[in-house]
């Protein structure tokens, strides 16, 4: 089912590999012959690097391939791409940021205002609550995401605390409501509309920001800016901000009140669970994926160079292990840099592949002691699927 | 007619309507992993209603029991769509019918992201 894997031995009308590009890049740098073969769909479909798989056509829904995540940021033409509604078209030069509710002084900024201000970056996983929601049993509705629905890069802009400062927001204040520029096409369908604890709005890496991986934001990833909640789950990481309202309470509004909720306590899978018992999502659980291999790969014997990306929320990763036999034994894998909050940390295992068919799981552990699962905590939106990693190949000579 | 003859003839004709039936069964369980709406006289209703604010992936990749399909019906006439109860009633049973819990997972589709996704270069 899942054939979109980029290694030694794949059938010969897959995209060739990253590596395999960037290496007859590199070799052929500086002749014109470089471009030229790259550009030739036939020869090089150098374009499939850039393909992603398509979930929905409208709104656009597209998860990133397996191969992917071998890095630590993940390029802009291979992240994915999520929307409740159509894209909203936003003219930058009247694009305003409101500032509203309990505030002492209510803002209209513009992008020449937040460019004004200093500046911050973060590196910081954005991931849709639903990546994985496909591999819940019983199914449940919503876009089928399978691991791909998630992506690291480095976003720069304005502290969210930075341009609160500037509203003073009132002794009362609790929740920060925030919502972008997209509206439903029918107006008797909810707007999309989020809200943060303020604690988190008030922490220095929550940004207003203004380019992703160093490039001013696209219309598709949020221009002008965006909301940057690292380590929560991505519905707060609202495109086009327009509206933030600081408020004493929660929004009662579907996206938040009803939707995007998950579990106080695990229930049986299938299992119907009263509303009183849902809470809003808030931090992303701990979660590796094995990125170098995909189910069905045919691999040679030898040494296989195994690589991943591990992930948790708040916390850094302090370890990822790799389980070639089923789960009875774990090996550690390599871990690149040091543990760090909200971002991809790479691992690397380099396998000794012996003929026959293998199951290669890989789980993580993070710096808490938080570790994935057997199987995911079900729960009636399909949110925050983490269970260990599994992927099937077969190795021969 | 012989009655041997007439066992043969009926055994012939028994095992056409079988392999038929089951080569029916694999072209229609093919199109529905490949994404496509069945035929039906509900298929324009879906066209007309759904598809409306999205496009029918929303349909075809969902692999849901007929209590979840009436609930997603219901959730869209919340959010709008403008389907009677009758209407709603043929819908429910059509996407019921076909996008069932035990139906193969949809054949994933690569394409490149829509423009206005990826700085230019």
């Amino acid at each position: 089912m899942e054939r979109e894997g980029f290694c030694v031995g794949h059938a010969p009308e897959q995209p060739m590999t990253l590596d395999r590009r960037r290496f007859l890049k590199s070799s052929l740098a500086g002749a014109a012959a470089a471009g030229w073969w790259l550009n030739v769909p036939s020869l090089a479909r150098a374009k499939g690097r850039e393909e992603l798989i398509r979930m929905t056509e409208r709104p656009p829904n597209f998860e990133s391939v397996r191969s992917t995540f071998t890095t630590r940021i993940t390029p802009i033409e291979r992240f994915y791409l999520r929307n409740h509604f159509d894209i909203p078209t936003v003219e930058v030069a009247s694009w305003r940021l409101k500032i509203r509710g309990l505030v002492e002084k209510p803002l209209s900024l513009s992008l020449p205002d937040l460019q004004r201000m200093p500046q911050a970056t973060v590196e910081a996983v954005l991931q849709c609550a639903g990546n994985g929601r496909a591999l819940f049993t019983p199914h449940v509705p919503g876009v089928q995401w399978r691991f791909g629905a998630m992506g690291s890069a480095e976003w720069t802009g304005v502290r969210l605390k930075d341009v609160l400062a500037l509203a003073r927001p009132k002794q009362d204040a609790a929740f920060v409501q925030v919502q972008g520029a997209e509206r439903p096409t029918m107006d008797t369908t909810p707007q999309f509309i989020r809200a943060i604890p303020l604690a988190k709005a008030l922490h220095a890496d929550t940004l207003v920001a203004l380019k992703m991986n160093g490039e001013p934001l696209v219309p598709n990833r949020g221009r002008p800016a965006r909301l940057i909640v690292p380590g929560w789950v991505g519905d707060d990481w609202v495109r086009a901000l327009v509206d933030v309202e600081v408020r004493s309470d929660e929004p009662k509004t579907f996206y938040y009140d009803t939707a995007y909720r998950f579990p106080a306590a695990p229930g049986a899978p299938g299992a119907a669970i009263p509303a009183d018992q849902m809470k809003p999502m808030t931090k992303v659980n701990v979660k590796s994926l094995l990125g170098s291999l995909s189910d069905g790969d045919v691999l040679r014997p030898g040494i296989q160079q195994l690589t991943g990306v591990a992930f948790s929320g708040e916390a850094g990763i302090d370890r990822v292990e790799l389980s070639f036999d089923g789960g009875k034994s774990w090996t550690p894998a390599q871990l690149e840099g040091p543990a760090m909050p909200y971002g991809f940390r790479v691992f690397r295992h380099a396998w000794k592949a012996a003929e026959g068919s293998h199951e290669i799981a890989c789980r993580a552990t993070d710096t808490t002691g938080a570790t994935q699962p057997e199987a995911p905590v079900w729960n009636p939106g399909g949110y925050l699927h983490n269970a260990i990693d599994r992927v099937r190949v077969q190795v021969r000579s | 007619m012989n009655r041997p003859l007439i066992a043969a003839v009926l055994l012939v004709g028994a095992v056409a309507w079988a392999a038929n039936e089951s080569t029916a069964l694999d072209e229609k369980t093919k199109a529905l992993v490949e994404g496509q709406l069945p035929e039906d006289p509900a298929r324009p209703l879906v066209q007309g209603k759904c598809l409306l604010c999205h496009t029918s992936e929303y349909v075809t990749q969902q692999r849901l029991t007929e209590g979840q399909w009436q609930r997603t019906v219901e959730k869209m006439r919340k959010f709008g769509t403008p389907a009677s109860d009758e209407e709603a009633k043929t819908m429910v049973a059509y996407l019921a019918r076909n996008w069932t819990p035990d139906l193969p997972p949809p054949r994933p589709v690569r394409a490149p992201l829509p423009p206005g996704s990826v700085p230019s270069k």
